[in-house]
C-alpha cells in the first residue's frame, strides 16, 4: 500500500506538471463543451454584433449593452480502459498496462485541471468496473489508486479478473450509463474487434477517440531461436521458430491486415485514432491526437 | 578364434532400469518447469510448424542417448577373441612295406600290396604332425621316402611302390634295419615303425631279432602286421595260355613277428583281410596319440574408451545443436 500510494504520488506530480506545462492549451480548446453558457452583459463597442444586443438591459438604461457568452467548460470526461491479460505485456522496461495507466493518468489530471468531471470504465471481456463521473482532487486520486491496482498483474492474477477481451462490452455499457454527451478515451492494445454497431451508436453521441497501445515485440521479433510462448488470454501455448522468416513473415502479415482493419473501420466512422508503442513518448501521440480534433 | 562381447561390471547394467523413470520424469515433470514466455497475442503467429519445431527434442533425445551410453561404458563393455594354441608334438612313423612277389597273392582286393597301399594312405592321412617315411623291402631294402612332413609326397610315393623292383625274397631283419636307420637319431619323443610282411624272413645279413633289439636300443616301438589269410592264398602267374592262379598255402612267421613287437613294446597284429587291415591301421593310431597340449589364450580389447568417445562427440554435437539450430528461450 505504500509502494501505491508512492507511485501515486510520483504519477501525480510527472502527470500534473505534464498537463499544465504541456497540455494546457490544447486541452482547452481541443474539447469543446456543450453549447454557450451566458457570461455577463457589457456596453456595445462599435463592431459588436447586433445580434448580440440584449434589449431588455438596453431598454433599462437607455444605452446599447452586449451579451457576452462563453463555452460551457463543464465536460465529461470517461477513460475506458483495457485491462485484459494482453496489456501485461512489454519489452521495454514497460509494460503496456502501465503505460495505458500513465496515458490514463495524464488525462484524468488535464481534466480535473480544466474542471472537468471524470469517469472510468475498466473492463476486460465484460465491464470489470465503473468509476462514475466526478470532480475533484479526491476523485482523481481514488481514480489513479484503481488505475494502479488494475495495472499491477500480481493483483489481477489474484483477483477474479476475466482475461479476455470484448470491444462491445464496454461500449453498450458506457452508452447506457452516460447519458450527457462526453467526450471518451477508449484505451487498448487493440487484440479485439470493434462491432460496427456499438461503435456507431457511440460515436453518434459522444466524442470517441481510440488509443491503442502497442510494444516493439508485437510487431517484430528478434532471431534467437526456439520459442514457447504462453497467450496471455487463452493460456494456450505455442513454439515458434524465430528463425524461420516464412512464420516470422506470416506473424507480420496477420498483424498488418490487423491494424489495417481497425484503421479502416475507425476512419470509416470518423474516430480519432493514435497508435504508440511503448517505447514511444506517449505524450507526443496524444498531442498528435488533439492536434487532429482542431 | 572367435570375437566375442561381454561386461566386465554386468551389475551395473541395472541402472538402465533408471532410464524409463527418467523418461517419465521428463515428460510430466522437466516439460512443465521450462516455463512459457507470456505473450500478448499468438495466433498471430498461426499454427505452421517448422522442422526446428518438430525436431526440438532432438537434444535431449541425444542426451538420453549419451546417458545410456555411459551406463554401458561403467558396465565396462570388453571385446575379446579366443584362439586355442594346441602344440601337439609328432612322432616319427616309418612305414615298412614287403614288396614281394608274394604280395601279389589275391587273397586281399585287388591284391595284398595295392590294399595295404590304400591303408596306409588313409594312415597317412590322419596323422598330419608326424613324420612318416617309407621303406621298402623284399630280399633287400631300400628307402622309398625319408621322413617327412610333406605328405602328399609321401602318398605319391607310396602309391609308386610295387614288386619285383629289387629281389625278390623277403629279409625282415634288413627292412627293419634299414627303417631304424632313418630314425635312430630323431629327436622325437616317439619312433613307430609299422611293419608289414606276408611271409617268412628267408633273406638278408640281418636277423629279425637283432634287429628288433637294436629297435629296442633306440627307443622305437616295433608294429608288426601279418598280412595274408589263414588258409590258401590265390597266387596269379603268368602262362601262355594267359593268367592262372595257384593256391599257395599262407605262410607267416607269427612267432617272430610277436617276439620281434614284444621286444619293442609294440604289438603283432595279424590282418586277413582289407577290413581288418583298416582297424589294425587305425587301433596304432589310437595307439600313437601325439602329445596335445593345448592352451586358451583370451585377447580382451576394452570398448569402454571407444564408448566414451562417442559419448564426447555425441555431447559435443548435442551442445552445439542447442546453441544453434535448436537455440531455444527461455
Amino acid at each position: 500500500m505504500n509502494d501505491l500510494l508512492k507511485k501515486v504520488r510520483k504519477i501525480e506530480i510527472k502527470t500534473k506538471k505534464l498537463s499544465h506545462n504541456i497540455f494546457a492549451g490544447q486541452y482547452h480548446s481541443a474539447f469543446k463543451g456543450k453549447g454557450m453558457a451566458f457570461s455577463e452583459v457589457r456596453e456595445y463597442n462599435y463592431g459588436d454584433e447586433i445580434r448580440s444586443i440584449d434589449w431588455n438591459v438596453t431598454a433599462r438604461f437607455n444605452h446599447p449593452y452586449v451579451k457576452i457568452f462563453e463555452e460551457e467548460r463543464e465536460m465529461t470526461v470517461v477513460l475506458i480502459i483495457d485491462i485484459s491479460g494482453s496489456t501485461f505485456f512489454g519489452t521495454n522496461k514497460v509494460l503496456k498496462s502501465e503505460i495505458i495507466t500513465e496515458i490514463a493518468a495524464v488525462l484524468s489530471f488535464s481534466a480535473i485541471a480544466n474542471n472537468d468531471k471524470v469517469g472510468v470504465i475498466f473492463f476486460s471481456d465484460k465491464v470489470e468496473k465503473y468509476i462514475p463521473p466526478k470532480k475533484g482532487s479526491a476523485h482523481i486520486l481514488r481514480i489513479i489508486r484503481e488505475l494502479l491496482m488494475y495495472s499491477d498483474i500480481n493483483a489481477t492474477e489474484q483477483s477474479e479478473i476475466q482475461k479476455g477481451t470484448s470491444f462491445s462490452e464496454p461500449l453498450k455499457y458506457f452508452s447506457s450509463v452516460i447519458k450527457k454527451r462526453a467526450t471518451c478515451f477508449f484505451i487498448t492494445d487493440s487484440f479485439g474487434k470493434f462491432d460496427d454497431s456499438s461503435l456507431r451508436i457511440t460515436a453518434r453521441k459522444h466524442d470517441l477517440s481510440v488509443i491503442t497501445v502497442r510494444d516493439k515485440r508485437e510487431y517484430t521479433l528478434p532471431k534467437i531461436g526456439l520459442m514457447q510462448l504462453k497467450d496471455a488470454e487463452s493460456d494456450k501455448t505455442l513454439w515458434i521458430d524465430t528463425n524461420n522468416s516464412k512464420q516470422m513473415k506470416a506473424f507480420a502479415e496477420f498483424r498488418r491486415k490487423q491494424d489495417e482493419e481497425t484503421e479502416m473501420q475507425l476512419k470509416r466512422l470518423g474516430i480519432d485514432n493514435v497508435t504508440l508503442q511503448t517505447n514511444d513518448d506517449y505524450i507526443k501521440s496524444l498531442m498528435k491526437l488533439f492536434s487532429s480534433k482542431n | 578364434m572367435f570375437n566375442s562381447f561381454s561386461f566386465n561390471n554386468p551389475q551395473y547394467l541395472w541402472l538402465l532400469l533408471s532410464i524409463p523413470l527418467l523418461i517419465l520424469w521428463y515428460i510430466f515433470f522437466n516439460k512443465k518447469r521450462k516455463t512459457p514466455v507470456t505473450y500478448s497475442q499468438i495466433e498471430a503467429f498461426g499454427s505452421s510448424k517448422s522442422w526446428r519445431i518438430k525436431l526440438r527434442n532432438l537434444p535431449d533425445l541425444l542426451r538420453l542417448l549419451i546417458i545410456i551410453l555411459l551406463i554401458l561404458a561403467i558396465a565396462r563393455p570388453q571385446s575379446y577373441w579366443s584362439y586355442s594354441e594346441s602344440d601337439k608334438e609328432g612322432i616319427d612313423i616309418i612305414l615298412a612295406m614287403d614288396i614281394s612277389s608274394s604280395m601279389l597273392a589275391e587273397d586281399f582286393k585287388p591284391n595284398r600290396l595295392e590294399a595295404a597301399k590304400a591303408v596306409a594312405k588313409d594312415f597317412v592321412e590322419k596323422r598330419t604332425d608326424d613324420n612318416i617315411g617309407i621303406v621298402a623291402f623284399s630280399g633287400e631294402s631300400y628307402t622309398q621316402c625319408p621322413p617327412t612332413l610333406d605328405h602328399s609326397v609321401v602318398k605319391e610315393l607310396l602309391s609308386k611302390l610295387n614288386t619285383g623292383q629289387i629281389n625278390d625274397g623277403t629279409a625282415i631283419g634288413d627292412g627293419l634295419a634299414t627303417a631304424i636307420n632313418r630314425i635312430k637319431d630323431s629327436k622325437t619323443k616317439s619312433k613307430v615303425v609299422i611293419l608289414l610282411t606276408d611271409g617268412m624272413n628267408n633273406l638278408g645279413s640281418i636277423d629279425p631279432l637283432m634287429a628288433a633289439e637294436i629297435a629296442k636300443k633306440f627307443n622305437i616301438r616295433v608294429y608288426t602286421i601279418g598280412v595274408g589269410n589263414n588258409s590258401l592264398a590265390p597266387f596269379p602267374y603268368e602262362t601262355p595260355f594267359g593268367r592262372q592262379y595257384q593256391y599257395v598255402e599262407v605262410r607267416i612267421d607269427e612267432k617272430l613277428l610277436t617276439e620281434m613287437a614284444h621286444e619293442t613294446g609294440g604289438k603283432y597284429f595279424r590282418s586277413t583281410n582289407k577290413a581288418s587291415l583298416k582297424t589294425i591301421f587305425s587301433d596304432i593310431d589310437k595307439m600313437e596319440k601325439s602329445v596335445v597340449d593345448t592352451q586358451v589364450f583370451q585377447q580382451k580389447t576394452e570398448l569402454g574408451l571407444f564408448i566414451i568417445l562417442i559419448i564426447l562427440v555425441l555431447f559435443v554435437v548435442e551442445e552445439l545443436l542447442r546453441k544453434t539450430l535448436f537455440n531455444t528461450k527461455p
